[in-house]
């Protein structure tokens, strides 16, 4: 005995999935990211660390740049740390990327048609990774270009490799810099660091999920901004120094 | 006082919509927003038009019936407050008011001002709900809950399933609808036996109907239950633990 | 069923335990003596009656003789199926009778199950759970939505596990008395003894109850009740345990068990030989009318006190579905019994949709008061402590501002009346909270009714921490509903009814927190007993085919009367008639009732419901989503409906609880009870009429049995 499934509508509008089935998880995709982006926030910090050695002089500078390639010799080979580096962080941006591209399609499908507009400045962190991230991700680029590899047109005339016995980091770096547009693109980079980390920080730690109330929320954001720019304006020091002749 | 209306209108789902303009002469400021809203549908009958279909029951706030984004923001002007107790006091004669739907891709339009949200439910029909049949609980006493934690986990199931915070979100996401109903089941003992297996379903689910978590925080601002933020780390939270218990329930 | 017993021994049990126990005044002017010769039934009523009852009926009073055109009367008492003997031990022993219907077999059932209520989801829920085939329909989008959603204040249970001598026994007292014994003793007993199995079982779906801070469930006071044994989450009862309700049933559909369909209003029941089996439903996002069959037919639709238009009520509670099922066989019980909650929002202009509940919960600490002189001008701040009448701490020393909903609402009414009333229209009074303030400070207060003081802020723009607020009575609880036996069948066959829809346990009068009991007993505890009961007489039996004779007639009725909403092409829209209902009711049938008002009433009902089949307007088509067709159908049922109120209410000649006949007042103004006439529940037949009106009502009695709380006068002073 069955009952009659008579009449029953199926007329009624039927709710799109407007999220994703299969593929990475949207909350491993975010963890995901929130990982590497930590990864990239001790690496800057470092990194910012290591440039202001550049006040303690050239011979500082540069023997600290030696070191790096240098570092656990003979343990590691020679740049054997600077390597691991390399790989950890190129993975890292691969990862951070296409988590990226992944969450923001996915975003997008599920807002549909109608986008949100009009939101107040204490999102504009948020609603600006995308536009920060491809500003960081062109930077990167360059930058490798300008300082690690000395390929014109990015590296800047006179650039001298580092060798087996020294570093020429100081003086590339002030012949870089002594080049506005560079400058001035290493500043907006540092800039749009500085958002990226503010939500950032934010974001990673809400997607470890560490369970903020109101309040701690809101001290988080501003953490975020203040580790922003601390990195920031410790690594704009340096151009702005340049260009006013403070480092020669 | 006078109020120009610009309203979403859609005959169904399938059909595209557009603004319509109309103007109410005779609004008060203790009037509700559905309450203008039959004021102008009065209007609209009397004239032979076709009245404004908008979702609308206790207005009191509690039952997430209600739901218009007015001026670009979800429930209105007023933060946390949901669209029945939003009253015209907090405009001003003349302004210019714009009604639409709750706008995200897991809400379809059913017509003008009324969207489908039915996703909430198949987030819920997934696992989030406790596994106890009818007369077989124990006594509630022998549980034993620190006030605190049942005042915590009210925070939690204040949630009345709106839909604000989804359209609130420029990825339209539910991490702050899914995370309320987690964090609130995770909070209570009653809710600990099959709270991995819970995550699983509900985060499945999430994921299949809405978008993904930017940590806008545009959800809390809107949200008429005042769910806290907490919330929306617990999708996160919840998830990974599941996934690190592997085939465990709890 | 075993369990008939003579009505002549009931009374005379009534009676026998009425001696010595105060009474009602008896000296009181009684306007109509009993009329033995009018006693006639109408033909056609005895063939819907249940098994008529032998032995002296006592049950021949009606109302005056003004009521005798409209109503005729059935000479044979309604039999409850009330279960004989002790009514402690009566729902064990009842559930012991019950039929079973093995697991393998439930499958084979299908009930439909109408509202997602706490009553609605946990009836289908537990059903579900047992394994049988459920169907459960709202109309809203999502089962959370029902209006139990709204409740505020908590959930009764006879726990008794204070030492403030609480116990189950007294919890039925308390219930009895509340509903001014127009209640069924036996109901409410299984009421306070499943009411512990409740609070266990919804705390263990989730809902967070408050706590002490020795981890152990937290209780509160309600008015009616000098015990603590309200059970309570905050101020947003209703919603956790409606979300609990709705989550198990989620579960349910997540199992496969209920097949859940929202956004659709049952507009008519199927009938055929009899019984119950199925419904006739809109969807009302594409205007597809569809017929479901079934076993069996749960209604738990909720009450209708939205007839007023302006009530503590959602905007889309209606009577449709309980009234089609009236119109079908069912007989509809006590329709007048409406409880005005006291602590509603005044209606302060035209446009204003509804009378917001403000918590009973407040009244426990503010204190109510009009100022002495009438016409008082001043802002209430200006007005001097000697100059304000605390008038409930007055009148009902020992509950003061907790005195029982009815009496409470009737107290304000009569200061309004007499010029007492405050605020702009002169339509409320005071709910101040300055003395409690100055006692326990802002914070507590506001970590007491922060979210209602916020609510009430919203809706009226004043601050009552600095002014006092205003409010008046407003339509809430419907104690009346469609009638049912102890085992929730209503007179069709396999029709059950559970909640506020249903009439069994509150009388005339519903004690504070026991409605949100109610729908939770009958839900979960209940109807999952009783409705198997009846499927398991019916093993082999298929539902209805969708081609069946009856099933496309009631499917053509409806689609006929749909077409003939839309087609008046009047000027009017539905809730123009609405408004106008809800004031003729709130003059004519609310508060206080008198005769003269009630036939007026009555008029006027007629007159509007004529307006309103010639005059209503309804743009667009039935095939849409088109909710002033929704508004239509649903006034056009409360325009019917509202007959019936007032003609109970003009029956009833007698005043009890909530049900305040002018004429039958003690010196002091209180409900002066009737027992010997009046002691039975009246539950009406309807008959077709002429055009848009219904034909006259039938009305059949049920008596009223009281063996554990003795009938007595009801003082709260």
């Amino acid at each position: 005995m069955s009952a009659p499934a008579h009449s029953r509508s199926a007329s009624t509008p039927s709710t799109p999935h407007a999220g994703h089935k299969g593929g990475l998880p949207s909350v491993y995709a975010k963890l995901i990211m929130a990982a590497t982006g930590a990864i990239f926030a001790i690496f800057v910090l470092v990194h910012m660390i290591g440039n202001l050695k550049i006040y303690m002089g050239a011979e500082a500078f540069n023997s600290y740049a030696h070191w790096l390639r240098m570092a656990f010799y003979p343990v590691l080979p020679y740049e054997g740390l600077l390597w691991i580096m390399r790989v950890v962080l190129s993975v890292c941006l691969v990862a951070h990327v296409y988590c990226a591209l992944l969450l923001r399609r996915r975003g997008a499908t599920a807002r549909g048609r109608w986008k949100r507009r009009g939101l107040g400045l204490d999102v504009f962190a948020a609603r600006t990774m995308m536009v920060t991230g491809v500003v960081l991700l062109l930077f990167i680029v360059f930058h490798i270009l300008d300082l690690t590899l000395g390929m014109s047109p990015a590296g800047p005339d006179g650039f001298q490799h580092a060798t087996h016995e020294a570093s020429y980091a100081y003086s590339n770096l002030v012949a870089s810099f002594n080049r506005l547009p560079v400058a001035l693109f290493y500043i907006l980079a540092m800039g749009c660091l500085a958002l990226h980390l503010a939500h950032g920080v934010v974001s990673a730690v809400v997607d470890f999920g560490v369970g903020v109330r109101p309040r701690v929320f809101s001290a988080l954001a501003g953490l975020g901004l203040l580790f922003g720019l601390v990195i920031a304006i410790g690594n704009i020091t340096i151009p702005v120094a340049v260009l006013t002749g403070v480092l020669q | 006082m006078k109020l120009t209306i610009e309203v979403w209108r859609q005959e169904d789902t399938t059909t595209k919509g557009r603004f319509v303009t109309y103007q109410v002469d005779d609004a008060t400021p203790e009037m509700s927003l559905p309450e203008l809203l039959d004021r102008l549908n009065d209007q609209l009958v009397t004239a032979g038009e076709e009245p404004i279909a908008f979702d609308t029951d206790c207005r009191e706030g509690i039952c997430g019936t209600c739901g218009i984004t007015v001026n670009g923001v979800p429930h209105g002007k007023v933060p946390n407050t949901p669209t029945c107790r939003q009253n015209l006091r907090s405009y001003d004669d003349g302004e210019h008011l714009k009604l639409e739907p709750f706008r995200a891709a897991s809400f379809p339009v059913v017509r003008d001002l009324v969207v489908d949200r039915s996703a909430l439910d198949r987030v819920i029909a997934s696992g989030g709900y406790v596994s106890v049949d009818a007369g077989t609980a124990p006594d509630a006493d022998t549980r034993q809950i620190p006030f605190k934690v049942a005042e915590q986990a009210l925070d939690f199931s204040a949630c009345i399933g709106c839909g604000a915070c989804i359209a609130a979100c420029p990825n339209g996401a539910a991490h702050l609808f899914a995370g309320a109903l987690l964090s609130h089941m995770s909070t209570l003992p009653q809710g600990k036996p099959e709270r991995s297996k819970r995550a699983r379903g509900v985060v499945a689910t999430t994921e299949e109907e809405f978008g993904p978590c930017s940590v806008y925080a545009e959800c809390v601002e809107v949200c008429p239950a005042g769910i806290p933020i907490s919330a929306i780390s617990a999708v996160n939270r919840e998830a990974a633990r599941a996934a690190i218990r592997r085939n465990k329930d709890n | 069923m075993n369990t008939f017993r003579t009505i002549g021994s009931r009374i005379r049990s009534v009676v026998g335990s009425s001696e010595g126990v105060p009474r009602p005044q008896q000296d009181s002017p009684d306007p109509a003596a009993p009329q033995e010769e009018a006693a006639t039934s109408a033909p056609e009523s005895t063939g819907n009656a249940k098994k008529p009852l032998s032995g002296p009926a006592a049950l021949k009073r009606q109302g005056p003789k003004g009521t005798q055109g409209f109503v005729t009367y059935a000479d044979e008492p309604l039999n409850g199926n009330v279960p004989t003997g002790d009514p402690l031990t009566a729902w064990s022993r009842r559930k012991l009778d019950y039929k079973l219907v093995s697991p393998l077999n439930r499958r084979k059932f299908k009930v439909i199950v109408v509202g997602t209520g706490l009553a609605g989801a946990g009836c289908a829920a537990a059903l579900g759970e047992l394994g049988y085939n459920v169907v459960s329909y709202t109309f809203h989008d999502a089962a959370r939505r029902a209006h139990s959603v709204a409740a505020q204040g908590g959930i009764n249970s006879a726990r008794a596990k204070k030492v403030d001598n609480d116990s189950l026994e007294r919890f039925v007292k308390d219930t009895v008395k509340g509903g001014d014994f127009r209640a069924r003793e036996a109901d409410c007993f299984r009421l306070g003894e499943e009411s512990v199995r409740v609070i266990d079982h919804m705390d263990a779906i989730g809902a967070p109850f408050a706590r002490e801070y020795g981890g152990e469930l937290r209780t509160r006071s309600f008015g009616g009740v000098q015990v603590s044994r309200t059970y309570y989450t905050r101020g947003q009862t209703g919603q956790q345990l409606q979300v609990a309700a709705a989550r198990a049933l989620q579960r349910q559909v997540g199992l496969g068990t209920v097949d859940l369909r929202t956004h659709r209003e049952v507009l008519d029941l199927v009938v055929d030989d009899g019984r119950a089996k199925g419904v006739v439903v809109r969807d009302l996002y594409t205007g597809e009318i569809e017929a479901e069959t079934a076993h069996a037919v749960v209604l738990c639709t909720g009450g209708y006190g939205n007839v007023y238009f302006r009530s503590t009520l959602a905007h889309n509670s209606n009577v449709t579905a309980a009234w089609r099922a009236h119109r079908r066989g069912a007989y509809f019980a006590s329709p007048s019994y409406i409880q005005f909650h006291p602590t509603a929002l005044p209606v302060s202009s035209h446009w204003q949709s509804k009378t917001t509940l403000m918590s009973e919960s407040l009244r426990n600490d503010g204190r109510i008061w009009v100022p002495k002189a009438p016409g008082d001008d001043r802002p209430a701040n200006q007005i001097p402590e000697e100059e304000r009448d605390y008038y409930l701490e007055r009148k009902y020393p020992s509950y003061g501002n907790l005195s029982p909903r009815d009496i409470s609402s009737r107290a304000a009414r009569e200061q309004i009346e007499a010029g007492h009333g405050v605020g702009p229209l002169r339509n409320s009074v005071y709910l101040d909270f300055r003395d409690a303030i100055g006692r326990l400070g802002k914070k507590t207060i506001e970590e007491r009714y922060g979210n209602l003081f916020e609510m009430y802020f919203d809706a009226t723009g004043e601050d009552p921490y600095t002014e006092p607020m205003r409010i008046a009575p407003g339509a809430h609880f419907a104690m009346g509903g469609l009638w049912s036996d102890y085992d929730m069948m209503t007179s069709i066959e396999g029709l059950f009814v559970g909640g506020e829809a249903g009439w069994g346990y509150h009388g005339a009068n519903r004690l504070g927190a026991n409605s949100l009991l109610s729908a939770c007993v009958d839900g979960w505890f209940t109807l999952p007993y009783s409705v198997p009961n009846f499927l398991a007489n019916h093993l082999g039996e298929a539902p209805l085919p969708a081609d069946h004779p009856a099933v496309e007639r009631t499917v053509a009725e409806v689609r006929e009367r749909t077409d003939r909403l839309l087609s008046i092409g009047g000027t009017k829209g539905a809730d123009h008639f609405h408004r106008a209902l809800g004031d003729v009711l709130y003059s004519g049938c609310g508060v206080a009732r008198t005769e003269a008002g009630l036939k007026n009433a009555l008029k006027e009902i007629r007159a509007l419901r004529e307006e309103f089949w010639r005059d209503l307007r309804i743009p667009g088509s039935g095939r849409e989503l088109n909710q002033e067709l929704e508004r239509a159908g649903r006034i056009a049922d409360y325009l019917e409906m509202a007959e019936l109120m007032c003609l109970d209410a003009l029956d009833r000649d007698e005043s009890c609880g909530a049900h305040f006949r002018e004429e039958h007042q003690t010196p002091d103004g209180e409900a002066l009870r009737d027992d010997d006439d009046w002691c039975f529940v009246s539950a009406w037949e309807h008959t077709p009429g002429k055009g848009a009106h219904p034909g006259k009502p039938v009305r059949h009695a049920e008596p009223l049995d009281f063996q554990a709380v003795p009938l007595q006068t009801r003082n709260y002073a």
